[in-house]
């Protein structure tokens, strides 16, 4: 790597290094008392009346606490009633105002795919962002469906919090924290972002399509919209879905050098703050420490092999070409890759946000090397951890913790514990079955894929390269991240179909069973520590999880990888 | 039970849906415009650029200087190749999402991914030429041929060789040296031969400026030393002096050029 590689990379690590320890403290205490009549937190003279206007508005009773069943159902509602409201809306934006640029109604399969994937967070876009969608859709149904997609992620997340390692037989109320994630956390935020976006040439108007005569005597389209702000809660709601059909390489999304790190820092911080959140909410720093320590171990492991690669070049291209950094030229693979982010900036922020379930893109991946690319695949098919989605990141990297201590215990022959709470059957069977959900999914629907007609005639690259095209689209939507090899052409009625229930699975399937996993630990007994109880806060058990996480990942998926991106480099 | 509990979890989900929406579809985005357009104005209506009154472009967004039948004017400095539409179409950006090894971009490179005249792997490329041992053929209509049956018609020259994909990068490399005058084994910017992700990078790298300075400087009739002045006066470092790539806005530098008499 270069030295302003190192460089870019070190500034994202300093500044997660501060601002996500600050903001999980403020998070911490906006969500420990759950907004319980009685407890207090941070700017509750500001936020405390609009919740309280929430909550009579929904008849819904603060105070009360539920089962896990009682949350997991609320969700499935929510979730269910956001995917017909969307659909509706994009059924019928062609006839619905707010559409300046005259985008007919989407297909129904679209309409769905479409919906499922920006209610599940996912933001796969099988659409065409400018020609396809119109205002109405993008700043009304979208960005509602980000937020919800947001608050519902940090939610799951307080609720499985609360069973690990609460006293009570209870969650909590769905409602509540839905409610205050979105009005002490991610509007406030937003709105912070979308403005600090705009002031470096973000794009935040009503005015569609202006059209320019450009010098040469031509014209131009110049297009408009309410970037900005879907922009910020695309970023910090890990959603990653965008305005425009190019995504974060479009100059009105991203338009500096400086711009693609903050929209990086703006997906990173916040799920990296929520993991600092559960060691103070826990009272155990420590293991907040040990889980963000290998979150990040990941990130940068994955960055930094996608950045170099992409530095290094593609190495088919004539050898005239100059792909040598140096002052005057970005060098690298720059297939794909705007100037002014060169080769090391647009890996770092592609593949920096591939941890996250954001996948959001400043650069098209099915252009990067096969190394390149495999740093980006990898980073999705190890489960979205590193650090993973606004609150997908914590529980997720808790299922996997649960399933470490079950092999450490194994290994020494002692019950299991984490955090005090004995790990029996009830528990591995609901972990077994979260570990495998995905892989599965992935596996069996990739593989049909690539033996049945509709699911080849859609692939853009010949050979191994193809092959990764499908199978990353899978893994992709899935994991819920939603980026994509974009060469394939996903809007046909197998792949709409295809990946709109992969991302169903892929979302609820993870969120039903770690709710359930935390149902049953709630109210389980708290052992004291005593010396033979394993250390889950410290180096050795953060190595022992880098390890399970490795092995669980890399033995289901590396066949496929061999066949896909190993293959091509080794053939290439 | 459990079905009532649902149900009134919808019930609930319904009106919160429609609260977030009225709050969050339409609220939000406008309170962000309003400040936005009030703060920062240029900005948030796309950085546009006016001359005399009429509406050019966008300081960020790249634009084509070619003339109507699609040649490049050599008086500009001409931006990367794109993808967006039929190039710079602003309502259509994208990249070309070719991989590294698809002919499409790298040629047919022997024993990587070069195909006899029957379709099956070869170790030569058949439709090498002499400019370009990595040619893909087109079809007389002039698509691109990348997987060679026995009966498919190919575009010939007067001379008898393939007529050559010209979007291919070792094509795009032959086509930079002849447009800017370089030698045949001179060097070339990686991005100017390579296609952007967005199809609409309003910038190029120094060196590529560099590069084509000399053309300009001819075309127009003024000395080199004027044209060389200006990349640098519109060459936008890196931000804070380590984010992102030093690069050169190329319609801010074809604007000055045309500015100066």
């Amino acid at each position: 790597m270069s030295v302003s590689g190192w460089e870019q990379l070190l500034f994202i690590v300093a500044v997660t290094a501060v601002a996500a320890p600050l903001l999980g403290r403020y998070l911490a205490a906006t969500f420990r008392g759950a907004g319980a009549t009685g407890s207090t937190a941070p700017g509750d003279r500001v936020f405390l009346p609009v919740e309280r206007l929430v909550y009579r508005t929904l008849g819904v009773d603060p105070d009360s606490s539920w089962t896990w069943r009682a949350y997991a159902l609320a969700i499935l509602a929510l979730g269910l009633a956001g995917t017909l409201l969307l659909y509706a809306i994009l059924r019928l934006q062609g006839v619905l105002p707010g559409n300046p640029t005259h985008a007919p109604g989407m297909s129904p399969l679209l309409s769905f795919n479409t919906a499922v994937s920006f209610i599940t967070g996912t933001n796969w876009q099988a659409y065409e962002g400018e020609t396809q969608a119109s205002y109405l859709v993008d700043t009304v149904g979208l960005v509602v469906a980000q937020f919800t997609a947001a608050g519902v992620g940090l939610a799951v997340a307080l609720a499985v919090v609360r069973g690990i390692a609460g006293k009570a037989r209870t969650v909590g109320n769905f409602w509540v924290d839905f409610t205050r994630s979105l009005v002490r956390v991610f509007v406030p935020l937003s709105i912070i972002g979308a403005l600090v976006m705009v002031s470096q040439g973000a794009v935040q108007n009503l005015t569609g399509f202006r059209t320019a005569t450009t010098l040469a005597g031509g014209t131009q389209k110049i297009p408009g919209g309410l970037v900005a702000s879907m922009e910020a809660i695309k970023l910090l709601g890990t959603n990653g879905g965008s305005y425009y059909g190019t995504g974060g390489a479009h100059p009105f999304e991203n338009p500096t050098g400086f711009t693609n790190m903050f929209d990086l820092l703006f997906v990173i911080v916040l799920p990296f703050a929520i993991i600092f959140m559960f060691g103070r909410l826990i009272g155990r720093p420590r293991q907040g420490y040990a889980l963000v320590a290998v979150m990040a171990i990941i990130f940068v492991g994955h960055t930094v092999v996608s950045m170099q690669a992409e530095l290094h070049g593609n190495h088919l291209l004539p050898a005239s070409v100059s792909q040598v950094a140096s002052g005057v030229s970005p060098g690298g693979n720059m297939e794909g890759k705007d100037t002014r982010f060169g080769p090391e900036g647009s890996a770092l922020m592609t593949v920096g946000t591939m941890g996250t379930t954001a996948g959001a893109t400043d650069s098209a991946l099915d252009s990067y090397t096969p190394v390149g690319g495999t740093g980006a695949f990898v980073a999705i098919l190890l489960g979205e951890i590193s650090p993973g989605g606004d609150g997908g990141g914590l529980y997720s990297i808790l299922v996997l913790a649960l399933l470490s201590v079950f092999v450490a215990g194994l290994m020494v022959g002692r019950t299991p514990e984490f955090l005090g709470k004995k790990i029996r059957a009830p528990q591995m069977k609901l972990v077994l079955a979260y570990v495998l959900t995905i892989p599965v999914t992935v596996l069996i629907l990739g593989s049909t894929s690539l033996v049945i007609g509709p699911g080849t005639s859609s692939i853009l690259n010949p050979g191994l390269h193809g092959l990764t095209e499908v199978t990353y689209a899978f893994a992709s939507v899935a994991n819920n991240n939603g980026s994509a090899f974009a060469g394939l052409a996903a809007n046909t009625t197998w792949y709409d179909t295809t990946l709109g229930l992969a991302m169903l699975i892929g979302r609820f399937a993870p969120i039903v069973l770690s709710l359930a996993i935390a149902g049953s630990l709630a109210g389980a007994r708290v052992h004291a520590r005593t010396r033979a109880t394993l250390d889950t806060g410290g180096p050795t058990f953060a190595a022992f999880l880098l390890g399970v996480i490795i092995i669980v990942g890399g033995l289901i998926y590396f066949p496929m990888l061999i066949l896909g991106p190993i293959g091509e480099r080794i053939i290439g | 039970m459990r079905s009532a509990i649902f149900g009134r979890h919808l019930a609930t989900s319904i009106v919160m849906l429609l609260g977030l929406t009225v709050v969050l579809g339409f609220g939000y985005p406008l309170v962000v415009t309003g400040l936005s357009q009030l703060f920062f104005h240029k900005q948030a209506n796309g950085s546009l650029i006016y001359r005399d009154g009429k509406l050019v472009g966008s300081e960020l967004l790249g634009q084509e200087f070619t003339d109507s039948k699609g040649n490049p004017l050599p008086q500009y400095f001409q931006p990367r190749p794109s993808a967006a539409g039929a190039g710079y179409d602003g309502s259509s950006s994208g990249a070309t999402n070719l991989g590294p090894s698809n002919p499409l971009l790298i040629g047919f490179v022997a024993g990587v991914n070069t195909v006899g005249l029957n379709g099956q792997p070869s170790a030569v490329n058949p439709f090498a030429t002499k400019a370009d041992p990595a040619c893909v053929p087109v079809s007389p209509q002039g698509t691109p041929v990348t997987s060679p049956a026995p009966g498919q018609k190919y575009a010939k020259t007067a001379s008898g060789s393939y007529v050559c994909d010209p979007n291919t990068v070792p094509e795009r490399t032959l086509a930079y040296r002849q447009l800017n005058g370089l030698a045949a084994s001179a060097p070339v910017p990686v991005d100017a031969v390579t296609a952007s992700g967005s199809g609409l990078d309003p910038g190029i790298s120094v060196q590529n400026a560099l590069d084509q300075a000399p053309r300009v400087a001819r075309a127009r009739h003024v000395p080199l030393q004027q044209v060389i002045t200006l990349v640098h006066r519109y060459t936008q470092g890196r931000e804070w002096g380590f984010l992102g790539e030093p690069t050169v806005d190329v319609l801010e530098l074809n604007l000055a050029l045309d500015g100066t008499p």
